[in-house]
């Protein structure tokens, strides 16, 4: 016993810092609602769009996208049908009746995040971004990067190959990423928590927390249990 | 009180509540780092899809698909088995069309599903079982049923689902996954869905476990210094505990 207090206490004293790192940014990221990290509630859905009669017929698709087409998609992109052709080349698309192509450029890009806005607060700033960024870092590039005039700054995440929106970031988010940091031990791009610093004192700290529970068995007395035995040995006592 | 006595009282009395936790939250992290999350995902159970072209002859339009579709929004030209087919989105959920007769595939019986689930497995394994489920189990909660589960002979069970309405992966699972999502309810303490990051019970044990942190550094303050004064009595009671 006295071996286990004395690796418990070398043990926090190593790890003692990120133990606690690790409880603090968990109980951060408990108290920021999932709902508004995740941006979910910044997006309307995709408004419904009636598919006009006389759409391009495949061979003149084919013509305008100038490329061979692996896959093609007809959809709506916010107010006109378009299609979008996944070339080996990249993506491009045309509008879906006329077949001129559709450039995602900054006005479009602001035009296509207005129009998923669920806010009222008019758009700040029109950023292209090609170099990836902590908020951009799941996503393909290139991206225009949309931000509001609002209190949580959501930025509206435009792919500027598809014009989908592809993410909502916010405050809230920013806050929790820094809680998420701080949590996965990586401190560069946010984003691997399989490294080998954070397996090794995961481990180490798997012994810190089951040393702890193990010395938890020698570490009360009756005194420390002496206001519950004598409020129980009272009440039996009344109850006779 | 002395400060020594009360950091340890504090420390042992919040310990003997979060300890179990602590070590719950320990050993499911060392799962969640040490297995890499993209074998947690399955990523090698099925094949990279390899691009191929797409030959427009003899293809029906879109256009005749959003006229005679009710309630059309989108239509993706892709391939399955090798054959293009269209994946059409409506108001109504996702159907399945042959690219060339224009007839109508989904909801795929389940040799369809099958034939595609073997398409994409990147192992050896034959199919051990498959059901068409018409009640989402837990592993893939949120995904919209009936659903074709493709279970393969292999490590880890591994297991595809198929969506009946568009042909495509819905889901790959395996054993690696399903250990994931246990400890990620122990780690969350979600113990319903194991979704919820924002629970009442993880709030409150969160908080518990930085002042089990805190009070433990607190602690260590007194566990170094003055060592004469501090070990004589801690050797003295270990020498009567070891008698």
């Amino acid at each position: 016993m006295f071996l286990i207090r004395t690796l418990h206490k070398w043990f926090g004293l190593v790890l003692g810092l990120q133990f606690l790192l690790w409880a603090l940014s968990g109980a951060v990221m408990a108290l920021l609602d999932h709902h508004k990290v995740s941006g979910e509630h910044a997006l309307l859905p995709v408004a419904g769009l009636q598919a006009p009669a006389e759409l391009l017929p495949l061979a003149r698709v084919a013509q305008a996208v100038g490329q061979p087409i692996q896959k093609l998609q007809l959809k709506p992109l916010y107010d006109t049908y378009v299609y979008e052709a996944t070339t080996p080349a990249g993506v491009k698309i045309v509008n879906a009746v006329t077949g001129q192509p559709v450039a995602i450029d900054a006005g479009k890009a602001r035009e296509l995040a207005v129009a998923r806005w669920s806010g009222s607060a008019p758009p700040r700033s029109v950023e292209y971004i090609d170099q990836h960024t902590l908020e951009t870092r799941d996503l393909p590039l290139p991206i225009w990067r949309v931000e509001f005039a609002d209190e949580e700054r959501h930025a509206l995440l435009v792919s500027a190959s598809t014009g989908e929106v592809l993410a909502a970031k916010n405050d809230t988010w920013r806050l929790w990423d820094i809680a998420w940091m701080l949590h996965i031990m990586d401190y560069d791009d946010r984003q691997s928590f399989n490294h080998p610093l954070i397996i090794t004192l995961g481990t180490a700290s798997a012994w810190l927390a089951l040393s702890g529970l193990i010395l938890l068995f020698r570490s009360f007395r009756r005194s420390d249990v002496a206001w519950l035995l004598d409020g129980a040995e009272a009440l039996r006592r009344r109850g006779r | 009180m002395r400060l020594p006595f009360l950091a340890r009282t504090t420390h042992k009395w919040l310990a003997l509540i979060v300890a179990i936790q602590a070590v719950f939250w320990t050993l499911s992290g060392v799962y969640m780092t040490a297995v890499h999350i993209d074998i947690i995902h399955g990523d090698r159970l099925v094949k990279a899809a390899t691009p191929q072209l797409v030959a427009m002859d003899g293809l029906i339009e879109p256009a005749q698909l959003a006229q005679t579709t009710a309630g059309f929004r989108s239509a993706k030209l892709d391939h399955q088995l090798g054959q293009p087919v269209y994946v059409v989105q409506t108001t109504d959920g996702p159907e399945l069309f042959d690219a060339r007769s224009g007839a109508k595939l989904s909801p795929l019986d389940e040799d369809a599903a099958r034939a595609r689930a073997r398409a994409l497995f990147a192992e050896a394994g034959a199919i051990v079982k498959s059901e068409l489920l018409t009640k989402a189990p837990l592993e893939i909660q949120t995904r919209p049923v009936p659903i074709w589960r493709v279970e393969f002979e292999g490590a880890w069970h591994p297991t595809l689902y198929i969506s009946p309405r568009t042909g495509e992966l819905v889901s790959k699972r395996s054993d690696l996954w399903r250990t994931f999502d246990f400890v990620w309810m122990l780690h969350i303490m979600d113990y319903d869905d194991r979704q919820d990051v924002n629970n009442i019970l993880i709030r409150i044990f969160t908080w518990m476990g930085v002042a089990t942190a805190a009070t433990g550094g607190w602690l260590l303050l007194y566990s170094f210094r003055r060592k004469r004064r501090v070990r004589k009595p801690a050797a003295k009671v270990a020498a009567k505990a070891g008698a």
